[in-house]
């Protein structure tokens, strides 16, 4: 077996930088090796991967040294498109990576590139689109694809080359529960195919495709191990913040070979041992009362009609197109400008009752906090941007709610800081932060953990988690089932525009895998267990 | 002395002048109208048949020909090119976003030039010149490079020039509204555009109409915090107009974090690799590109009918 790709001594500093952002002394991968790449946000991952690609040192400006060979071949030595004919990368976000109008225009991007003749090309693309599976989407415009099948598109387009490696740069980070299944259903009759790099923060769905494990820290790496040998690795895991499943802490901590699920499962079962499950809390006082209906002229008809209270932790699942969405967008009067929808939401709360869909009155009772959290960042420095709720509205926060707040997401070292030059957590929170600011005891959030890693997500929890014993009623959008497991007190399931499942997450995720949503780890391994 | 009454006024011109046309931008056309008129959308009429490079042309030849003649001809040609959006697919409605879009273009155009149009100018453009004064400015305004009053003859003359960027919008977004990006990247490349300028056209069109959506997202949310909601519902656009101006850099950020990602997309997918492209789809001349090209012959000669006929000259309009 030769080598696919060999490191040594590469070290990269961005430009204006002095801090090394890498510093790598050996690394090597066997061609067909199956390599899983995880660490926090910034711990190098990506950086790395741009050195294997060639973005690194050809179009990223920084200080490069040492050397990265792909099948021998120096890649300082070759230009990008050179590397790309061996080296395939998918990126994070479908929606960045799609140029094309349609899903064959966006497939055949590459072999055109490469100046290729059009019947070869035509053949190269059914290939791809094939072996991804997405035959049914031929001809579909790709502005209007969900986020899983643009995903899958752009990992056709990234196939029709058939690079010898291939890099998956965090793939599922933005898709949901259906299209990240999709991938790594993908990814498992890849393996052996080529060489693979996949770069992801949910450890527990890539572990039984991948040889080997790569963890990355302050630019470093501090873990390269067989898969099979990460069981030692588990308490370092841990240290470092990355996301490990729960069999495989009790695998370790039970002095068990394997850490599939089953066998966990068994020996706990069979042992009689007893596994807490989050606690629940839903709270007495009613905070919100919504009921509506929204019509679009493609004929999806949503319908709900639904109760939140107060100190409650709420999460609303299901697939691309269920509704959800269009959920949020009617509880906070977002709909009046979609010329295609019919929209009657009205909203209660215990004091008031809003029919109509002005945002500034809805905007007192519920704080939004988007997806794209950095369009609401709008002030120069996280100061001014807590007091902006508080300025615009009025006095409904003193300075001490503010300094509360600030205190709460821990943002007191940031608050001379352009919020916009944070890094993605910190703008996370300084966008929560300034929701909360305004006053509003109902929040409602748009896929929080969505790019964010464990130790993110963790902190993400927490921070709900004390809203929660303040009183708020915390509402979620979210396609993270762990997350959901974790910290949600009830789930909400749409599917196709009606409410199919509102229970716990223990009776949500008993039926949820006709919906397409797959329980986490956490919940097969207490399934059926008396506690 | 200038009065409170005369500041609030000022004030209010000025933010209208810029306020008005994003305010039917957002709230007439919305972000699903804009995107409607930014974005190819399958059909099957004449225009969507033509091939592109020869809409590319009649685009240019359009821009010609109302640059270099008087204005009344772009003010035509605008109307011309309009009509054309009702062959257009879900036409009637195209036809009605697309005028009010022009139509916000031209107050926007109008007021971005009129109070900064100069003495010196208009006596080139209005012989024998005496000016009709119809606003005096603050004196401060004069740090924004306003001139000292507002004359009827500079909104004339801007009203005048506005029609040379209508004409232009019309024809641009009719080209974007019937060919893919891919169509009209494989018709630049064999004219021989650099591939920088071509991908950045590409990426251009494909991010134009999410522009619209995230400054929309950025408005509400701001309207959802609060903004405004102390004063008058008859102060909203004004309110709007902030909300809109302070969400422009985190717009532009977001959309600048994303256009990262598709420049290393397009490079690890072989952008630039050779000199040339091949394509899967060919796109033939047709008989229909001959009669758009009989069209766009005869805008050229009609261009230098008129320039001949005396009406060629910008200025001075007499």
């Amino acid at each position: 077996m030769s080598k696919a790709i060999e490191v040594n001594n590469i070290e990269f500093a961005y430009l204006g930088s002095n801090d090394k952002s890498l510093s790598i002394h050996e690394f090597s991968v066997e061609e067909g090796e199956s390599v899983l790449i995880t660490g926090l946000s910034g711990s190098g991952k990506s950086t790395f991967i741009q050195c294997i690609n060639g973005i690194i040192p050809h179009i990223i400006d920084g200080t490069f040294d040492g050397s990265v060979k792909i099948f021998g071949n120096d890649t300082k030595e070759m230009k990008v498109p050179e590397i790309s004919r061996t080296v395939g990368t998918l990126l994070q976000d479908p929606e960045r990576q799609v140029i094309n109008y349609t899903v064959e225009e966006e497939v055949a991007f590459a072999p055109e590139n490469f100046n290729i003749p059009a019947a070869e090309i035509k053949e190269m693309v059914n290939n791809a689109i094939s072996s991804v599976g997405i035959d049914h989407l031929k001809g579909k415009e790709t502005l209007k694809l969900s986020g899983g099948e643009l995903q899958r598109v752009a990992l056709a387009s990234v196939l029709t080359m058939d690079p010898r490696i291939l890099i998956l740069d965090e793939p599922t980070s933005n898709i949901d529960p259906e299209g990240t299944n999709q991938i790594f259903e993908f990814l498992r009759k890849e393996v052996g195919k080529r060489t693979l790099l996949v770069v992801e923060h949910k450890v527990e769905r890539v572990l039984p495709f991948i040889d080997r494990v790569v963890v990355f820290d302050q630019g470093r790496i501090v873990i390269d191990d067989k898969k099979e040998n990460i069981l030692n690795d588990v308490s370092l895991l841990e240290k470092l913040g990355i996301e490990i499943p729960e069999n495989m802490f009790l695998a370790r901590k039970m002095g068990l070979k394997s850490y599939d699920i089953e066998t966990v499962s068994q020996y706990i079962s069979e042992n009689r041992i007893a596994l807490k499950m989050p606690e629940r809390k839903i709270g007495d006082k009613l905070s919100l009362r919504t009921s509506g209906n929204v019509k679009y002229d493609t004929g999806f008809d949503l319908n709900f009609n639904l109760e939140f209270k107060s100190g409650t932790i709420t999460a609303i699942v299901g697939k691309n197109g269920s509704g959800k969405s269009t959920l949020f967008k009617g509880l906070i009067g977002w709909l009046d400008d979609m010329h295609q929808a019919v929209s009657d939401v009205k909203i209660e709360t215990p004091e008031k009752v809003i029919k109509d869909n002005n945002i500034a009155e809805r905007g007192k009772i519920i704080g939004y906090l988007p997806q794209s959290f950095d369009l609401m960042l709008i002030n120069r420095t996280v100061k001014r941007e807590l007091h902006y709720s508080r300025r615009v509205r009025g006095n409904s926060n003193s300075d001490s709610d503010i300094e509360r707040i600030t205190k709460l997401f821990t943002l007191e070292k940031y608050m001379d800081t352009d919020p916009l030059m944070l890094s993605q957590g910190q703008r996370r929170r300084v966008a929560m932060a300034a929701t909360i600011a305004g006053g509003p005891k109902i929040i409602l959030m748009d896929e929080p953990t969505s790019g964010q890693d464990y130790y993110h997500k963790k902190n993400l929890g927490d921070e709900i988690g004390l809203l929660k014993q303040m009183g708020y009623t915390i509402i979620m959008v979210s396609h993270d089932m762990r997350f959901a497991f974790h910290y949600a007190d009830r789930m909400v399931v749409l599917d196709n525009g009606k409410i199919v499942a509102d229970g716990t997450p223990e009776e949500v995720f008993d039926s949820s895998e006709i919906y397409g949503l797959l329980p986490p780890a956490e919940f097969s391994l207490r399934r059926g267990i008396i506690v | 002395m200038y009065s409170l009454l005369d500041t609030f006024i000022s004030w209010f011109v000025l933010i209208f002048g810029v306020g008005a046309p994003l305010y039917v931008i957002f709230k007439a056309i919305g972000f699903n109208g804009f995107r409607e008129i930014t974005v190819y959308s399958k059909y099957n009429t004449f225009l969507y048949r033509v091939n592109p490079a020869i809409k590319i042309v009649f685009a240019v030849v359009i821009m010609m020909v109302v640059t270099t003649t008087i204005w009344w001809i772009g003010a035509i040609l605008t109307v011309a090119v309009l009509s054309l959006y009702i062959t257009l697919e879900h036409g009637k409605r195209k036809l009605y976003i697309g005028s009010l879009f022009i139509m916000s273009t031209l107050v926007g155009s109008l007021w971005g030039y009129a109070p900064f149009v100069t003495y010196s100018t208009l006596s080139v453009v209005f012989p024998h010149f005496t000016p009709d004064v119809i606003w005096t400015w603050p004196s401060y305004f004069a740090i924004m490079g306003y001139q000292h009053v507002l004359t009827l003859q500079a909104l004339k003359y801007s009203f005048q020039i506005s029609f040379r960027s209508t004409a232009i919008m019309a024809s641009a977004l009719l080209l974007v509204m019937t060919n893919t990006p891919s169509q009209i990247l494989r018709t630049l490349h064999r004219f021989h555009i650099p591939d920088p300028i071509l991908f950045s056209i590409m990426v251009a069109m494909r991010t134009v109409s999410f522009v619209l959506e995230y400054l929309n997202e950025s408005i509400k949310i701001q309207m959802m915090r609060g903004l405004g909601s102390k004063h008058s519902k008859y102060l909203k656009p004004i309110f709007f107009f902030i909300a809109a101006m302070q969400g422009l850099v985190p717009t532009i950020i977001h959309i600048m974090r994303g256009g990262k990602d598709t420049g290393i997309s397009a490079d690890t997918r072989g952008f630039r690799a050779t000199k040339k492209r091949s394509y899967v789809e060919s796109t033939p001349i047709n008989r229909l590109d001959y009669y758009m090209l009989a069209i766009v012959v005869i805008l050229v000669v009609m261009d230098v009918a008129i320039n001949i006929m005396g009406f060629g000259r910008t200025i001075p309009y007499n």
